[in-house]
């Protein structure tokens, strides 16, 4: 079996597969990333991913126009985690039943919403039309150099942004006042607030940004990965990205490298499915499992680091 | 005097979140439907009366039906009650309860002694294997820092996938058109409690035991004080010495060995063979008769009947008029938001907590000056 794999895995197809995987997943690590940054733990991804895939798709429909749809996807992104914000900010629900709360509203409020909007059950692919699907581009002078261009070039638009967006996450983070507040409340809210940070204002904008950034996921899931929407479509990627986010330790460039990982997870699943005598479900966890032990993994490195310093500065102690 | 005012605005906060969830269903309903009423009192009324022409009457098969669908939830609901008073988020339920169907059904087909215990002993198994699958999250948690809350729901998926593979591979009946396990034996089958359709099995009754020894644990006992004080204030319970790690284990084992139980008596009471492609539905579920309950065990049955009320009155609405029964997640997703929203009507409360203190200060000074003149 690894005989037959293994050749593929350096085919350019196969790299290229993985950017393709990796973009949702990259835009959800991205927005759990900022919450984070923000100190707001941000479960609902899931739900804002479906969500704005839907009304994504929908009103790329109504419109006729794929960017429109993206438009509205973010949008609606926005929306939900401003509506998050309201709950956990203003009301003080607990945020991880907020969270809770809004993937029940993308796992059955959007069946429902579906039917209501088109009397439609479960799927939109009766809605197919090319107008509606994200385009791909062929990047000019990358196109032309062997294998490198074959892997680069001709993605989706919204792929390309998530790459360039984790370099503007980290602007955002480490170059603008706006960063500054965002990792200064999530630090230490009390500091920050005694030195005029409106703590509010920041989670608020912090989450809004979040909502932004899965809400492109979203896009990307309906209107480009499975070219139309169904139930269950994003099957678990904001949960993913959630630990995306912690292995790499909260910096949009180990974001990035994590989601790649989790990309490649999710792209060998699709490549070992096709051989016979594997089976398909067995397979179908692996996505799953890489991602408890990536957790795992992640998680004794950085406590056996926290061990060491605790230990060392009670050394020093002794000694003093 | 000032607690009971208070425990009252709770219970009236609780109702009106309640009402606010509903009054959203009523605005879907009214943008769905061409017949709006129809529905509401499909979605309302029906599930307890039906109505023929002329006269209604109460509908007991129907109140069976409900009080059959509790089974599985009150499980999930107490487990998640347990994991959430000790502040961990260990969303498993759902894994847990298909873990628990699956190998309750494994047990009930082949480790059968033909004695009247076979039920029993399967579903003691199941929460045995889903206890210790917990301890994955629980030991993750506590030995590496690792979020419970991601494991677990990374471990849901796990468990799906394991089943549905050791399902199709190993223990399918072939003869049968969709993949299912074997039948169980006719004595691992947990009987009827009463006759009919309607599923109530004896299942019922074990879950009504079960709400009392998790409410005798969680307020009578050593473990569950521990518990609680874990969910309050993790550093606290530390420096007085409990031992932290031990008991956030141990609430997420049994946290994981109740939805085992609520799986395999859910799957040996109302099926005889085991036929869940997709994760159940009852975690979730859970968690939202959790939240309803306060986290308190004793309350879980009212929730669980309230949810199962509303799943049956979506289902109802949906054969007979035309509103999709997901129409459930989005009042349940309402009543999340609400129902554990502290602030929810906080002006209110604020007032009723000014009002009480300043009668609480006259009534004060008006003894004073009575002890003066005296």
């Amino acid at each position: 079996m690894i005989k037959e794999i293994l050749p593929t895995l350096f085919r350019a197809d196969f790299l290229f597969s993985i950017l393709r995987i990796t973009a949702p997943i990259l835009f959800a690590t991205l927005a759990a990333l900022i919450a984070q940054k923000a100190g707001v733990t941000n479960i609902g991804l899931e739900g804002i991913m479906m969500i704005s895939a839907l009304f994504g798709t929908l009103s790329a429909y109504w419109a006729q126009s794929w960017f429109v749809g993206v438009l509205c996807a973010l949008f609606i992104g926005i929306l939900i985690a401003l509506m998050m914000a309201f709950f956990s900010l203003n009301l003080k629900t607990n945020i991880i039943l907020t969270g809770i709360a809004v993937n029940m509203l993308g796992a059955g409020g959007t069946v429902f919403l579906l039917y209501l909007f088109t009397g439609m059950r479960g799927n939109t692919a009766s809605l197919s039309s090319p107008n509606i699907l994200i385009p791909t581009v062929n990047i000019p002078l990358l196109k032309s150099i062997p294998f490198i261009g074959q892997i680069l070039s001709g993605h989706a638009v919204l792929t390309y942004i998530a790459f360039f967006l984790v370099y503007m996450t980290w602007v955002l983070l480490y170059k603008t006042p706006l960063g500054l507040n965002i990792r200064a409340v999530g630090e230490d809210p009390n500091a920050a607030q005694s030195v005029g940070v409106s703590v509010n204002k920041i989670k608020y904008i912090a989450l809004a940004l979040s909502g932004a950034l899965s809400g492109l996921g979203g896009a990307f899931m309906s209107m480009y990965y499975s070219q139309s929407w169904n139930a269950n479509m994003v099957a678990g990627r904001g949960f993913i990205a959630l630990t995306a986010e912690a292995m790499g330790r909260g910096e949009p460039v180990g974001a990035m490298w994590s989601s790649l990982l989790f990309g490649l997870a999710q792209a060998l699943r699709t490549k070992v499915s096709g051989i016979q005598g594997v089976s398909s479900y067995l397979v179908s966890s692996i996505p799953y499992v890489v991602t408890i032990l990536g957790l795992f993994i992640y998680a004794a490195s950085t406590y056996r680091r926290v061990k060491k310093k605790k230990v060392e500065k009670e050394k020093e102690k002794i000694t003093k | 005097m000032k607690n009971k005012r208070l425990w009252m605005f709770e219970i009236f906060r609780g109702f009106a979140a309640i009402l606010v969830s509903l009054a959203v269903a009523a605005v879907f309903i009214f943008i769905t439907s061409d017949k709006p009423w129809e529905a509401l009192r499909y979605l309302l009324i029906s599930p307890l009366v039906s109505f023929r022409t002329g006269s209604s009457s109460f509908n007991l098969t129907s109140f069976y039906t409900i009080l059959a669908a509790m089974i599985p939830t009150i499980f999930t609901g107490l487990g998640v009650c347990v994991m959430f008073s000790a502040n961990e988020f260990n969303l498993g339920g759902e894994g847990g309860v298909m873990l628990g169907g699956f190998v309750g059904t494994l047990s009930g087909i082949y480790f059968v002694t033909g004695t009247g215990f076979d039920a029993v002993l399967a579903v003691l198994i199941a929460g045995l294997v889903c206890g210790i699958v917990m301890l994955v999250p629980a030991l993750g948690k506590v030995k590496l820092g690792a979020s419970e809350m991601v494991s677990s729901l990374m471990l849901n998926y796990v468990i799906l996938f394991v089943i549905l593979h050791f399902l199709s591979s190993i223990f399918a009946d072939r003869s049968k058109g969709s993949l299912m396990t074997y039948p169980v034996s006719p004595t691992s089958k947990i009987p009827d409690l009463v006759s009919g359709n309607s599923h109530l099995t004896w299942g019922f009754v074990i879950a009504l035991v079960f709400t009392v020894l998790v409410t005798l644990f969680m307020f009578r006992t050593k473990w569950g004080y521990q518990i609680r004080m874990i969910g309050i204030n993790k550093d606290f319970a530390k420096y007085s010495g409990m031992k932290v790690g031990a008991i956030v284990v141990l609430s997420q084992v049994i946290g994981g060995i109740l939805s085992g139980f609520g799986g395999a008596i859910e799957v040996l009471g109302r099926f005889t063979t085991f036929s869940w492609l997709d994760l159940p539905g009852y975690g979730w579920e859970g968690i939202t008769i959790a939240i309803l309950a306060k986290n308190n065990p004793a309350f879980v049955p009212l929730a669980a009947f309230f949810i199962a009320y509303l799943n049956k009155g979506c289902q109802l609405m949906s054969t007979y008029c035309d509103v999709p029964s997901e129409m459930i997640d989005i009042i349940q997703a309402v009543i999340f938001l609400f129902f554990a929203a502290e602030h929810f009507l906080a002006k209110y409360r604020q007032k009723l907590v000014v009002k009480t203190t300043v009668e609480e200060l006259k009534n004060l000074s008006a003894k004073e000056k009575g002890g003066a003149k005296a």
